[in-house]
């Protein structure tokens, strides 16, 4: 029994050697049946050399990931289920192989040499290899590159940068499956919620129809929207950034700028002036006492004065050229 | 005795004529302050259309006052988009031509002639009047007190929000529908308070003419309907809104179907669902109340209303089975990424590409507004003191109007009317308490009791604030205090505003201003002295290209024909536009000949500074290109490997070998001493060797370099590519000279 592990290594060194000689036609037929029955084909070192060989009248697809943990490519993890996804829809659509597309998968961990050679630093990259021969058969034997400077892409966006290189060929669509989990999910708890809402029914109601309640919900999102919310929503913008001298500063320079701590001081600031003016409207004609109405009065007014003045000097800071302050802020 | 005259000053407003006439002359004051205030750039400069829109308005409205009502309806006009054309009288809104167009005539009538280009200019002002006047209209509906209504005019007519859009010169769409959307508002309250079919009637009369007038009209579609399902919700279902809503919604769409550009799209497209929806839910509603009011019966009801409910869901299902489908087209992109605020930049860089349509950071809310901002949630809140039905319509409006002023910086003059609106309620309600002169008397210790149970009764409606009964303000500085310091806020207010408007948006910004060194004041006029040089030394059909930007002031000051222009309807042609400025020279060339491109128009800043041109722009044409044609234009390649965007000498090559680099560069350095040639805008230092022309030639420049204008050259007459002929150009003159000298020799005497 000894003589079996000795011929097996033999048989498989044996088999590039073997396969480069078979024809273009061969080699395309034999990863067509394999990627029926599992696609992406899984490459190694030897497998890519043979599919990529040099005459060939098809055109191969080949991911070059790094899938492995110790790598820690977070892009290679996901993009690697819409790869599976487009492969799988493509070959399902192309049983007979008209569009004469592989497609292969090879790993850093199973194709050290490969990526050696091709001098690649970086993971995922997309290789499309036209062929050289045949009816297709494209200028330039070279791989079309595919970089993935955009974040993690959808099969369907891969599948249009295919279809465009593989011009008068069939293009099978992309077949999402259907996603029960989802569904399940959502019809779950939107049952949970309704049930919910049905037993707390009575407790919800008053907190409903209370118009404190609204009231105070439509103020806070008013002053949420004119002090910039959606800006920083939109543009991502930092919640504060450094002064350059290891402080902090808290309000960008600039017009058009502004980070995320500003928007709430600003907030803050018109809430406080808000609220002193519903205080001087609302609450202090309805004191009962002249000492205290005197002091409420005093206070809230003062209070209005104060940070007023602080808003507009910060407004000038925003806006160089701005004339009008009021003291104590100058 | 001292308080003699004052008691003759007071009851000389006592007398309900004597108020009326005071009112009406306040208001007709603050007419002309809203008038006046805007007038800052015919005084300044002169009486010119702003900008890039009110061109093309201006021009549709010359047509339409010497081609007549008729031709203009079916006007296609060929000197833009060529070879495409546009369908101009189908696709826009005539509502702002046709209102200059009638006034024109109507002077004519009275045998005043005015030319056409000052009743555009001032058309603007003239409507921020009417829009005070609509604003005092509107705020009497939510306040017994006028007061609070001419406040309310007085911040509509200055309010920097409004201004932005409506200064002299600024011909747009915006200057009157502002005054309509207003109007239209305040005549749908005044239907549903009243339940009146008339002026419902009149309400979708104004609505009518608002869609023909601008595009924001889908806030009002959506606004209204929110309102009355609102309304719904609060249980305030009434047969006033039965009869208001519905007679608004079936004249109003008629209405509004009549503009050949809106057409069907009021039964189409979805932003105009909830309106029908919530005129279908109303008719369900009308009919349960009926059986309700004929069948008494506690079961019945509970069965009715969660028939109306299952309706309304099932209605919302087939809606959303009916988009899907494909029967009622989606939102349209525009509106759509007012919700998803990231579409916009993924699906349709045109949109995003737009300044106005950045989103909004708070300095402009404060610089727009000003105080009335902080007095806003003020307003708002009184208005849920008594919160009837007109209340709600603030609420909402507040709501929604924030959000989209947030998302969207143009849309902040939709925010301004009701901003406006609910601080003139807070400052009107704040003089009224502190500007009485009667002030109550202590009370007794034991009233406080009585008036604890009256007030009981009302903390179920109401605000837990307002339990207890108003009492006054018994000391007399304190009144002193509050109405001093209101007086200083509104003072900083006139100020502020007076400031913005004359800083800031008084420039037409076709002719720009700087300050020279001893401080007066240098105009500068390169668009102007480009433009007349195109009309004045260029074929009548001679084609320009120019990003779209410029298309209609090309197509209104210098009269020739444009490839593209700011009615963005067609994408691919702009992305055509956008590969050939990206391209180089080789491949831009057979796009300018397919087009039968005569002249190239560039704008350039980099000599004066000036932040608004091409290359700034140019990364925005990049991209729109490579929507259409990603294989051929891709955007990183105009960043260097560390992700810069540079012009200079470790620009890439794409950059260098653009047309638009090109263009704008072109014989740039010799303005300077070898090698210190710099760009003024991105302060770059140029490359020694500037850039050469093979395909173009240059036709004209500025006085300031900021505009550059060249000309397509045609085929050569020996049958070379341009690339060989100017190479042979270049090279045959460096053989030439290397012959005379001829080969050195040593003379040996």
């Amino acid at each position: 029994m000894r003589w079996l592990p000795a011929f097996l290594s033999a048989a498989l060194l044996a088999a590039p050697s073997l396969a480069a000689k078979k024809s273009a036609e061969e080699r395309f037929t034999a990863f067509h049946t394999k990627s029926l029955s599992s696609t992406p084909v899984k490459l190694r070192d030897n497998t890519y050399r043979e599919l990529t060989g040099a005459p060939r009248d098809y055109t191969a697809a080949v991911l070059l990931t790094a899938m492995d943990a110790r790598f820690g490519c977070q892009l290679c993890r996901e993009f690697q289920p819409e790869w599976d996804l487009l492969s799988r829809s493509w070959t399902n659509g192309d049983k007979a192989g008209e569009s004469r597309l592989v497609f292969g998968t090879l790993d850093f961990s199973d194709g050290r040499d490969v990526f050696m050679s091709l001098g690649l630093q970086t993971a995922p990259i997309l290789l499309l290899f036209p062929p050289t021969v045949g009816p297709h058969a494209a200028a330039s034997p070279e791989p079309i590159r595919y970089d993935f400077t955009n974040g993690p892409q959808t099969a369907e966006q891969i599948h249009s940068w295919v279809a465009r290189h593989l011009a008068d060929r069939p293009h099978p669509p992309i077949k999402r499956p259907f996603n029960w989990m989802r569904w399940i999910s959502t019809f779950v708890v939107l049952s949970g919620g309704l049930t919910a809402s049905f037993v707390a029914w009575p407790y919800v109601l008053p907190v409903i129809q209370s118009r404190s309640v609204w009231a105070a919900i439509t103020l806070i999102s008013i002053l949420l929207f004119t002090s910039g919310h959606m800006f920083n929503h939109i543009r991502n913008v930092p919640y504060v950034a450094g002064d350059g001298r290891g402080g902090v500063s808290y309000f960008a320079s600039g017009f058009q700028n502004q980070y995320g701590l500003e928007t709430q001081i600003v907030a803050a600031i018109y809430g406080v002036l808000a609220l002193s003016g519903i205080s001087l409207a609302i609450k202090v004609p309805r004191m009962t006492d002249p000492r205290a109405q005197g002091i409420a009065i005093f206070a809230w007014g003062g209070i209005l004065f104060l940070v007023y003045s602080f808003l507009l000097s910060v407004f000038r800071g925003k806006n160089a050229g701005y004339p009008f302050s009021l003291p104590p802020f100058m | 005795m001292s308080a003699d005259p004052l008691q003759a000053l007071a009851s000389a407003g006592k007398g309900e004529n004597t108020r009326s006439l005071l009112r009406f002359i306040i208001l007709a004051l603050i007419a002309g302050a809203a008038i006046a205030s805007r007038l800052f750039s015919v005084i300044r400069f002169e009486s010119i259309i702003h900008e890039f829109d009110p061109w093309f308005n201006f021009r549709a409205t010359k047509y339409l006052v010497a081609n007549g009502f008729y031709n203009f309806w079916d006007w296609f006009d060929d000197r833009t988009w060529h070879p495409l054309g546009r369908v101009t009288g189908g696709t826009l809104y005539p509502g702002l031509m046709v209102t200059s167009g009638i006034i024109y005539h109507a002077l004519r009538a009275l045998a005043i002639p005015v030319d056409i280009r000052n009743i555009c200019v001032l058309l603007a002002p003239a409507f921020s009047g009417l829009t005070a006047i609509a604003a005092y209209l509107l705020t009497n509906e939510m306040t017994p007190n006028s007061s609070a209504g001419l406040l309310a005019a007085l911040f509509m007519g200055i309010a920097p929000g409004y201004i932005s859009r409506s200064v002299a010169g600024s011909y747009d769409n915006e200057a009157i529908a502002i005054f309509l959307l207003v109007f239209t508002f305040y005549l749908w309250i005044k239907a549903l308070k009243q339940g009146s079919m008339l002026w419902g009637a009149l309400c979708a009369l104004f609505y009518g003419y608002m869609v023909a007038s601008w595009g924001g009209y889908a806030f009002i579609t959506c606004l209204l309907p929110l309102h009355a399902f609102v309304l719904i919700c609060m249980g305030r279902y009434s047969t006033r809104l039965y009869v208001s809503y519905t007679t608004w919604y079936a004249l109003g769409t008629l209405a509004s179907m009549q503009i050949p550009f809106v057409g069907f799209l009021p039964v189409k497209t979805s932003e105009h669902m909830p309106a029908l929806g919530i005129f279908g839910f109303l008719q369900l509603l009308a009919f349960l109340d009926y059986i309700r009011s004929a069948i008494p019966g506690r079961q019945f009801q509970t069965f009715l209303w969660l028939f109306a409910g299952g309706t309304f869901g099932l209605g919302l299902l087939g809606l959303v089975l009916a988009t899907s489908a494909g029967v009622i087209a989606p939102w349209g992109g525009r509106f759509y990424s007012l919700w998803d605020t990231s579409y916009a930049k993924i699906h349709i860089p045109i949109i995003a590409s737009v300044s106005e349509h950045q989103p909004t950071a708070w300095p402009a809310f404060f610089f727009d507004l000003n105080m009335l901002i902080w007095l806003f949630p003020v307003g708002v809140y009184l208005c849920f003191q008594e919160l009837a039905d007109e209340h709600v319509f603030i609420v909402v409006y507040a709501l929604f109007g924030s959000y989209f002023a947030g998302v969207m910086v143009r849309l902040m003059l939709t925010l301004t009317p009701v901003v406006c609106v609910a601080a003139a309620i807070a400052v009107s309600t704040l003089l009224d308490t502190y500007l009485s002169a009667k002030s109550p008397s202590p009370p007794p210790a034991h009233a406080a009791d009585g008036g604890e149970g009256a007030g009981k009764k009302a903390a179920k409606a109401g605000l837990k604030s307002t339990t207890k009964p108003v009492v006054g303000i018994y000391g007399l500085w304190g009144k002193g205090m509050m109405v001093g310091a209101m007086a200083v806020y509104l003072l900083l207010f006139v100020l502020h505003c007076t400031w913005v408007t004359s800083n800031a948006y008084s420039s037409p910004s076709v002719v720009l201003a700087s300050k020279m060194p001893d401080g007066s004041q240098h105009i500068i006029d390169d668009y102007r002295e480009a433009y007349q040089w195109l009309r004045q030394n260029t074929r009548e059909d001679a084609k320009i290209m120019s990003w779209w930007d410029y298309g209609y002031q090309i197509g209104g000051m210098a009269d020739r024909p444009t490839l593209v222009d700011n009615n963005t309807w067609n994408n691919t042609h702009i992305a055509t536009v956008g590969k050939a400025m990206s391209s180089s020279e080789e491949v831009s060339y057979p796009i300018m000949r397919q087009h039968e491109v005569d002249y190239v128009l560039v704008v350039f800043g980099g000599l004066l500074g000036y932040s608004g041109d091409d290359i700034n722009k140019f990364l925005w044409m990049v991209r729109i290109a490579e929507g259409i044609w990603p294989d051929e234009v891709s955007e990183r390649a105009f960043f260097t490997p560390r992700g810069e965007y540079r012009v200079d000498g470790e620009a890439t090559d794409a950059m260098k070998n653009s047309l638009m680099y090109k263009m704008s560069y072109y014989n740039y350095n010799n303005l300077f001493p070898p090698g210190q040639a710099m760009d003024r805008m991105r302060n770059a230092r140029l490359p020694e060797v500037g850039p050469t022309l093979s395909t173009i030639e240059e036709a004209f420049t500025s006085e300031n370099w900021i505009i550059r204008i060249y000309k397509v050259k045609d085929l050569d007459n020996l049958g070379r590519d341009h690339m060989s002929a100017a190479a042979f150009d270049r090279g045959s003159k460096k053989k030439k000279a290397a012959k005379k000298r001829g080969p050195r020799q040593l003379r040996v005497d």
